[in-house]
């Protein structure tokens, strides 16, 4: 609206003599007299501004589509293909990210448990069961924004060749603030909320998410939270 | 007044499907006009006939360092990238595959255009050529019908990208062992001036490495 003075303020330029009541008379006077001009002016200014906001807001963080829901993971298969959305491919660049491409493997991310609640550092979870078919797996953990400073880095996820399984192949991570027997993997942070990432390589997961279903994927299930 | 307040409204929604194409028009140009997309970043590599390590795992004491720009690194992954710009010739990356699972990526503006990990090696050796479409044909003319080339040929879809090679540590044992294995790779351009023979003597001398 502001944008519009110049345009037609020679209209109301004599009623400035008293300086609140002549503003207030001359925006009225303005909203009752305004050009073409000045809403053309308006309707460039409100269209840059919101149009260039929301691509912003669309970029920002991570990626606005392209998921697919698995439990509690959401896969992102096209993530690195050529033929990825446009608003991924903007995410790509904004962040300078390389994602896996569909041949080397695929990535899941979880931000919430089984029952839908949002992963908090202060709560204790269990992450069991098996992965899809793999040569390979990496399960880590990452809190939102920069480290804390000062907090020791004990461990920041495990990988199929190191973590601890049981007889039938199959494994519990426990994501716990406070140590614990097994494959203990500490929360990143003190509070607030974390992120799961698996990531799958050399996988034929990646050419055929659809075949993924709640039981290939590792289970969270929250076991309690500290006050 | 009514009349008035109605082209107000008229210019609302006209500003409103502008923002629509504008919101459009700056999605899609992000990745061109981004300076910090990883084809941009990577172009310091260009020089170099080994990856560029842009994520190297944590060794013992010693931390991952902080200046690599990828958003959330896989702790266990080094990742090193080799940044090509076809128009001084073709790319040709070679490794040499060891116990440690590694692949390798072709990436463009547009994203991956090809992905190949170790298991794909013939003896041990995984040989990838990257070219444009006139270099491909070119490279099959050249061909010499009675000893086919072996490489991997691909033809990439713009004269600039990176290939990423990345190598899992499956244990914190392998941690040095997967960034000197990034360091192994080799990525060199090669000439297109020479003719057949000098071509293949090239080629030798590329998998020999």
């Amino acid at each position: 609206m502001r944008d519009a003075i110049p345009v037609s303020g020679g209209h109301a330029a004599a009623s400035e003599t008293a300086p609140r009541r002549g503003a207030i008379r001359f925006v009225r006077r303005l909203w009752r007299k305004s050009s073409v001009a000045g809403l053309a002016v308006y309707a460039l200014a409100l269209g840059g501004a919101l149009g260039l906001a929301s691509a912003d807001w669309a970029t920002r963080g991570g990626y606005p589509f392209g998921g697919v829901q698995v439990g509690a993971w959401t896969a992102w298969p096209r993530a690195g293909a050529a033929n990825a959305d446009p608003y991924t491919r903007a995410v790509n660049a904004r962040r300078g990210e390389i994602p896996l491409a569909v041949g080397e493997g695929l990535l899941l991310t979880a931000a919430s448990d089984d029952d839908g609640q949002t992963l908090d550092a202060a709560c204790t979870y269990r992450i069991g069961g098996g992965t899809p078919p793999a040569r390979a797996w990496t399960i880590t953990v990452a809190g939102r924004g920069p480290r804390e400073a000062g907090r020791p880095i004990l461990r920041e996820g495990f990988t199929s060749t190191e973590i601890l399984r049981s007889a039938d192949g199959r494994f519990t991570v426990m994501l716990a603030p406070d140590v614990q027997p097994g494959n203990w993997l500490p929360s990143p942070r003190a509070s607030g909320p974390v992120r799961l990432a698996l990531r799958l390589y050399d996988t034929p997961a990646a050419a055929s998410v659809g075949s993924l279903d709640r039981t290939s994927v590792p289970a969270i299930t929250r076991l309690g939270c500290a006050s | 007044m009514r009349v008035v307040s109605l082209r107000f409204v008229y210019a609302t929604l006209l500003g409103l499907v502008l923002a629509g194409i504008v919101h459009i028009a700056a999605v899609l140009a992000i990745p061109r006009l981004s300076e910090t997309d990883a084809v941009s970043r990577a172009r310091t590599s260009e020089s170099l006939d080994h990856p560029q390590p842009i994520y190297t795992v944590a060794t013992g004491d010693d931390p991952s360092p902080p200046e690599a720009w990828l958003p959330i690194p896989d702790p266990a992954v080094a990742v090193g990238v080799c940044a090509y710009d076809l128009t001084d010739g073709p790319m040709r990356v070679s490794a040499r595959t060891g116990s440690l699972t590694l692949s390798l990526a072709a990436h463009a503006r547009r994203g991956a255009f090809y992905a190949v990990t170790d298991q794909a090696a013939v003896r041990g050796a995984l040989d990838l050529v990257i070219l444009t479409r006139a270099q491909y044909d070119e490279a099959l003319a050249d061909d010499d019908e009675n000893d086919p080339s072996r490489d991997v040929r691909i033809v990439a879809p713009d004269a600039r990208g990176f290939v990423v090679v990345r190598v899992i540590a499956g244990l914190p044992s392998q941690r040095p062992a997967a960034n000197a294995e990034i360091q192994a790779v080799s990525c060199t351009t090669d000439t297109t001036a020479d003719d057949a023979p000098a071509g293949k003597d090239s080629t030798g001398k590329g998998t020999g490495r």
